[in-house]
């Protein structure tokens, strides 16, 4: 049926935006962890990627979840020489996570996850709306 | 039976137009975070079109006619609206992705309005084809 299809699609972006969330919040739990050992890296932070697939089985372009990748981004250095993780001239490597850019990614994941909740809402009120007919 | 009776006709074509746009518009807002991914929308159904081709006998919505039973029903699935990319977006993302969450959402709502104003249209037309036998 058509419009199940929808509900379908809509199910895809659900799980791409809850699995964005997912390394949106193991970016902001790790943003603190360092190295334990000398000179050591510390938590790289991820990003998720999205692409889009053609479904064979629902016959529509779907959102998939590509690879997750890392942050390119320099480690911020610290001067810090009791911390185990601290090279021979006393700095520690922190993680390259931003809370701002974190929390900013979070909200977009947020509407995006509410945009695909809508769609099911609406979906679900047309197939309602056609069953009414039978009703008469 | 019913499905000769025109607006029967004319009033499905326009129910499975609108699931079929409604599929459209899930896929946009699925992929509204999907990098290179350009915003799609289906095009009005050419009403002229169609009741030209009702009127000069052939099956609705361009389906081929079966005259075999080894036949394989063809392009039922789309019914012949075809989706194409969005002629004007308001904005694309650095990262080449044309879909504006908000247009989506109007265009969502539009469509759910406009649907229900053909099943409540199509309830109506049946009720007229009750009082016409008399029930």
């Amino acid at each position: 049926m058509n419009i199940l299809k929808a509900i379908a699609i809509a199910a895809t972006g659900l799980r791409a935006q809850s699995s964005r969330m997912r390394v949106i919040s193991e970016n902001i739990a790790n943003a603190e962890s360092t190295a334990s050992t000398p000179g050591g890296n510390p938590y790289t932070r991820k990003i998720s990627t999205f692409r889009q697939e053609y479904d064979k089985t629902i016959g529509a372009n779907v959102v998939s979840v590509g690879r997750i990748l890392q942050d390119k981004t320099e480690y911020e250095m610290k001067y810090d020489p009791t911390h185990p993780g601290a090279d021979a001239n006393g700095y520690i490597k922190l993680a390259n996570v931003n809370a701002l850019v974190e929390m900013a990614d979070m909200r977009e994941a947020q509407r995006s996850y509410e945009a695909n909740l809508n769609v099911i809402t609406s979906t679900r009120n047309m197939m309602s709306r056609t069953i009414d007919i039978l009703r008469g | 039976m019913i499905g000769n009776i025109q607006i029967f006709t004319l009033l499905k074509t326009r129910m499975q137009w609108h699931q079929q746009r409604q599929t459209i518009l899930a896929e946009n807002i699925a992929n509204a975070n999907t990098a290179n991914y350009q915003a799609r929308d289906l095009a009005e159904p050419d009403f002229k079109a169609i009741l030209a081709r009702q009127s000069s006998g052939q099956a609705s919505g361009g389906a081929l006619k079966i005259t075999n039973g080894m036949h394989i029903q063809a392009g039922t699935e789309n019914n012949g609206f075809g989706a194409s990319a969005e002629a004007t977006s308001w904005e694309v993302t650095p990262s080449g992705n044309s879909v504006v969450l908000e247009d989506q959402m109007l265009k969502l709502a539009e469509n759910q309005l406009d649907y229900q104003t053909i099943t409540a249209l199509y309830n109506k037309s049946i009720k007229l084809m009750k009082l016409a036998v008399g029930k």
